[in-house]
């Protein structure tokens, strides 16, 4: 009997080729997309995960702002580890690790930039659970000067030999390290928010970095490290924490130390001197919503169809009825099709999503992959996807089913109310979906929109800041002297307008700055709860980067204060409670031990660390150190020859004054853009899938209202005979569309204003919610009812009445 | 002469042959009679009285309606010509299930943009001529097949037509019902409504002036 059910249900699904495509690619749409972004969030939930790695907490700064702490700082001394092992029993262990955004290498006579690695306690190892490939796990960092590298690197420093006991040279600002490898680790996968390529004993930086002594000693002054702890199976992390807050370990009452588990790190923690950018839990909670709302979208299609559908079929049921078929056989033949329908549906969603996941790894930068384990992971989705589908298939076959067979085979087989208002019912919660995905869609676009538009109050434009890795025996001051020539070098090149020196830009990270608290001001005042930031730069800086001042003006060389000139923005006035240029300009200040820092200009605020961030208390200093030669471009670099040629011209020049070197550059707007290129990103993701969604809506309307249609052809005939006119049997029909529609927008408003609120509450400066965002979402989602259903409507208005009030 | 067809013809193509419904039909209709037209099934009553109504188009001939040629009148001239003119009648009622007796009613009127006024005026009239005062919030369904058929006939007449086409206005009633609505029709008829019935029943047809007489899409005999 089954099989005789399978072979009417494909002959149905044959039969009712529009029907059947509907359903089946409304429903391949929504599963696999839902897939798609499962995968993602699943991925994005993922990170840092490895056995032990729920025992695994990093601790971190609150500082205290007013009377709260907040959380102020990634980054913990290099006493803090220690000291929790030593006063919390919980606390097993520690790594400290101190981070190399990049490093430069030199084996033999080849000189190589490698990103990301750290200097890292011995005891790293036995808290991050990634595999050691080869050396030995309990020495490998044991010793100072000793390295270990990543296998890719490995692979790229010495191709196939073996790399242990070989020594390479570090550079770390011009100072050299000769090292020995003592190991090879795995390549740490990229879900991890710490990505090592390179690991260096601890040990070494005592005598090998600039401030290696100072750094090495043990001390509460400078917070460079990240610190993990590895706690005890079992602790109560809640009480581990509230001890720790209140344990007061430094004795500074204007900071504390507190924890976060290792797995949030990513999703949740986003703190200042992070490690690496982090993800962000808001846009995985809206993208799992969009997910399930897509997902719910081409279920409530298929029910709706299904249902509609099942009117059509009522003869067909009243027939069984009378021939002997059980309610319980109707119900099952009913489910046979609907599975069979689901089961089509969801191998072609599959064959998407494998087709799609080489091109969604390419858009992420991630690697996705469907193995084993992620299956596993993700059989609660499936179970859930399944369970979906049959409860979507159950209403269409109980209703199918309830029909008496009398009425059905007269063929009266009307709409029931009821039937009617859950089908109502269903459009209208399409149709709220939609609107609320346009109404994010917009925001998302105009928030955006709204950042690249948004004056940064420094002109970024055209300019490259170029660095690179100088490997010499020179005295720092000799180099010094080098990029001052090499400047000049550069300014004689036709299409170079300007140069200058500085340690960073606006655009560019958090990690270099440097975060003070504890100044004291021209009137005596002593500050020493605010954070304020500082960097150093040189004085043709201000006019390169296109920074105004209020007050005063750049530094002034060769003067007796030289070295001791700073130059602050507004805020760093506001927040010091300062009300005027005057009163600070030509002043002194005092911090980091020197009483004598001479104000010498104020400059307008600017966005240094990009529009998410608002702008920070700022503090330039003056100083001969180089970190960046800043360059600015004028139009003839475009065009003539273009960027390629005028790069490659500053290149020789640099490589000239520098022939053992790396050679870096970066252009400051795009590294500025960069900044919100997740945003940018989920607002594409945001896109697609709301087009997806309204896809599906459209389906479902386009195969409801074909039925509409269908069912309301007599009425439409009775009408026309009695004289309506094409454009009045068009109202008829799409008058109830814009109801629905309406009623959707009534509800959406208030949801999707909450929601997006929300979410622009993640920006330091925000869009405005404006009325038009809600009217061009709901006038668009009606524009889209009314051109799905329109077409169909016509067809059936135009049709000659003959034809359909035929007397049967 | 309220209307005249001249050699009209219409026919579909099957299988690259022309299959005729109409054959050279030749009908003059004064204002005032009441005619049926009678014939086997297939013969082409029901295409016949289409055209008549202005509801299917013919392919050769010509048709006066009014001293107007609907044969090269635009569409919507011509629905606005039978929209004033011709009520329908039909076998099967065609009322809309979802409006009641009124709305039912009071439909051909708003497609004629009648004020509201005026439009409860004449359903009044009409449910007060065919006493269905009472039942005229009760739907279609509620009520006897020769109930909705008298609805079906108070709408045809409800924007006083000069005529009435009915396809087998008691197909579906009983006798008694049936005889009830051929009253009405006669009555109509001497009132000075021109009534056209496509019938089977030489009873039915005998409360008309003239019968017509098709077979196989011709007129036969007189």
């Amino acid at each position: 009997m089954y099989r005789l059910f399978l072979k009417i249900a494909t002959r149905y699904l044959l039969k009712n080729k529009l029907y059947s495509f509907i359903n089946i690619f409304g429903l391949a749409i929504g599963v696999a997309s839902f897939v798609l972004i499962m995968i993602y969030v699943n991925y994005e939930r993922s990170y840092d995960t490895f056995k032990g790695s729920e025992n695994v907490y990093r601790p971190y700064m609150d500082y205290l702002e007013g009377d709260t702490f907040v959380p102020g700082d990634a980054m913990t001394y290099n006493l803090s580890g220690p000291t929790l092992k030593e006063q919390f029993p919980e606390v097993l262990d520690y790594v400290r690790l101190y981070y190399f955004e990049k490093l430069t290498f030199k084996v033999g006579s080849s000189i190589l930039e490698q990103p990301l690695g750290s200097l890292a306690d011995p005891s790293y190892f036995d808290i991050f659970n990634y595999p050691l490939l080869k050396g030995n796990k309990g020495t490998v960092l044991a010793d100072p000067y000793s390295i270990v590298l990543s296998q890719s690197f490995a692979k790229r420093l010495f191709g196939n030999e073996n790399p242990l006991q070989k020594t390479i040279s570090a550079f770390w600002n011009g100072q050299e390290a000769v090292l020995t490898v003592t190991g090879v680790m795995a390549d740490i996968p990229k879900n991890a928010h710490f990505r090592n390529s390179f690991l260096i004993s601890y040990e070494t930086q005592k005598t090998w970095i600039d401030f290696g002594p100072r750094m090495h000693e043990l001390n509460w002054n400078m917070n460079n490290y990240y610190t993990y702890i590895k706690v005890a199976q079992n602790t109560n992390i809640d009480i581990l924490r509230q001890k720790i807050i209140t344990s007061d370990i430094e004795e500074n009452k204007d900071e504390r130390h507190n924890i976060e588990a290792l797995e949030e790190i990513h999703l949740y923690s986003n703190k200042p001197y992070e490690v690496s950018a982090n993800g962000s839990i808001t846009r995985i909670k809206f993208l799992s919503a969009i997910a399930f709302i897509i997902l719910m979208l081409s279920w409530l299609n298929y029910v709706n169809l299904s249902t509609t559908k099942s009117m059509e079929r009522a003869k067909e049921a009243g027939i069984r009825k009378v021939a002997g078929a059980k309610k319980s056989q109707l119900i099952v033949q009913s489910l046979i099709e609907s599975v069979l329908l689901n089961f089509i549906a969801i191998a072609l969603a599959l064959t998407i999503v494998l087709i799609l996941l080489p091109i969604f790894n390419n858009l992420t930068d991630k690697d996705f992959s469907l193995d084993l384990n992620s299956l596993i992971r993700f059989l609660p989705f499936f179970a859930f996807i399944l369970i979906g589908m049959v409860l979507a298939g159950l209403y269409p076959a109980l209703l199918l089913s309830s029909y008496s067979p009398a009425k059905a085979l007269k063929g009266k087989m009307r709409t029931s109310t009821q039937g009617s208002n859950i089908r109502k019912g269903l459009i209208v919660t399409q149709f709220l979906a939609t609107i609320i995905l346009l109404v994010g869609t917009i925001v998302i676009t105009k928030q955006i929109d709204f950042l690249e538009s948004q004056p940064i109050g420094a002109d970024v434009n055209q300019i490259i800041a170029l660095h690179g890795e100088v490997v010499t025996s020179k005295a720092d001051s000799l180099i010094i002297n080098d990029f001052k020539v090499l400047k000049e070098e550069l300014k004689t090149l036709p299409f170079i307008e300007n140069a200058a020196i500085a340690q960073t830009y606006p655009g560019d990270s958090f990690d270099n700055l440097s975060s003070t608290r504890g100044i004291v001001l021209p009137d005596g005042r002593r500050e020493d709860e605010k954070v304020f930031y500082s960097y150093h730069a040189q004085p043709d800086y201000f006019d390169l980067m296109g920074l105004e001042f209020l007050a005063g003006g750049t530094f002034l060389p060769s003067t007796d204060w030289e070295g001791n000139q700073v130059i602050v923005n507004e805020t760093f006035l506001k927040t010091m409670g300062i009300s005027s240029a005057e009163e600070i300009l030509n002043k002194t200040v005092s911090f980091w031990g020197n009483n004598d820092w001479r104000v010498s200009g104020v400059i307008k605020d600017y966005y240094h660390f990009g529009l998410k961030n608002p702008i920070l208390p700022t503090i330039i200093r003056y100083q001969r150190q180089v970190s960046n030669l800043l360059v600015k471009l004028n139009d003839s670099a475009t065009s003539t020859a273009g960027f390629g040629s005028a790069i490659g011209d500053i290149k020789t020049k640099w490589k000239k004054v520098f022939p053992q070197s790396t050679f870096n550059y970066t252009f400051l707007d795009q590294k500025f853009e960069a900044q919100y290129q997740q945003d940018k990103a989920f607002g594409t993701a945001f896109q697609v899938f709301t087009l997806l969604a309204i896809i599906i809506a459209c389906m479902g309307l386009f195969g409801l209202t074909s039925y509409t249609v269908v069912q309301r052809k007599k009425e439409i005939g009775i009408r026309k005979v009695n004289g309506a006119t094409i454009i009045e049997v068009l109202t008829l029909l799409n008058k109830d569309f814009i109801k629905w529609v309406t009623f959707a927008f009534i509800i959406a408003v208030p949801i999707s204003w909450y929601i997006m609120n929300q979410w622009l509450t993640g920006f330091a400066y925000k869009t405005t919610l404006s009325w038009w965002v809600f009217a061009l979402a709901g006038v668009s989602a009606l524009l889209i009812a009314l051109l799905t259903v329109s077409w169909q409507s016509f067809q059936a208005a135009i049709a000659n009445p003959v034809e359909s009030l035929r007397d049967e | 002469m309220l209307l005249q067809l001249n050699n009209i013809f219409k026919w579909v193509q099957s299988g690259g042959q022309r299959v005729f419904l109409l054959k050279d039909i030749n009908l003059e209709v004064e204002e005032g009679e009441f005619i049926s037209i009678m014939g086997p099934s297939g013969s082409g009553k029901s295409t016949l009285l289409n055209v008549l109504g202005m509801l299917d188009a013919f392919d050769e001939g010509t048709y006066n309606f009014l001293d107007e040629p609907v044969h090269t009148l635009k569409e919507k001239h011509r629905s606005n010509l039978y929209k004033q003119y011709i009520g329908f009648v039909f076998q099967a009622y065609h009322l809309i299930d979802e409006l009641t007796v009124y709305e039912n009613l009071e439909m051909p009127l708003l497609y004629k943009k009648l004020k509201g006024s005026e439009r409860k005026a004449m359903v009044a009239d009409m449910l007060d001529r065919f006493n269905m005062v009472g039942k005229k919030d009760l739907f279609p369904t509620q009520l006897s097949g020769g109930q909705q058929q008298l609805v079906g006939v108070a709408r045809a007449l409800i924007s006083k037509p000069k005529l009435i086409l009915a396809d087998e206005p008691t197909g579906n009633l009983n006798s008694k019902q049936g005889e009830e609505i051929m009253e009405l029709f006669a009555q109509l008829n001497k009132e000075g409504v021109t009534i056209i019935q496509v019938t089977h029943s030489e009873q039915n047809a005998s409360y008309g002036s003239r019968i017509i007489n098709l077979l196989d899409g011709r007129r036969i005999g007189g």
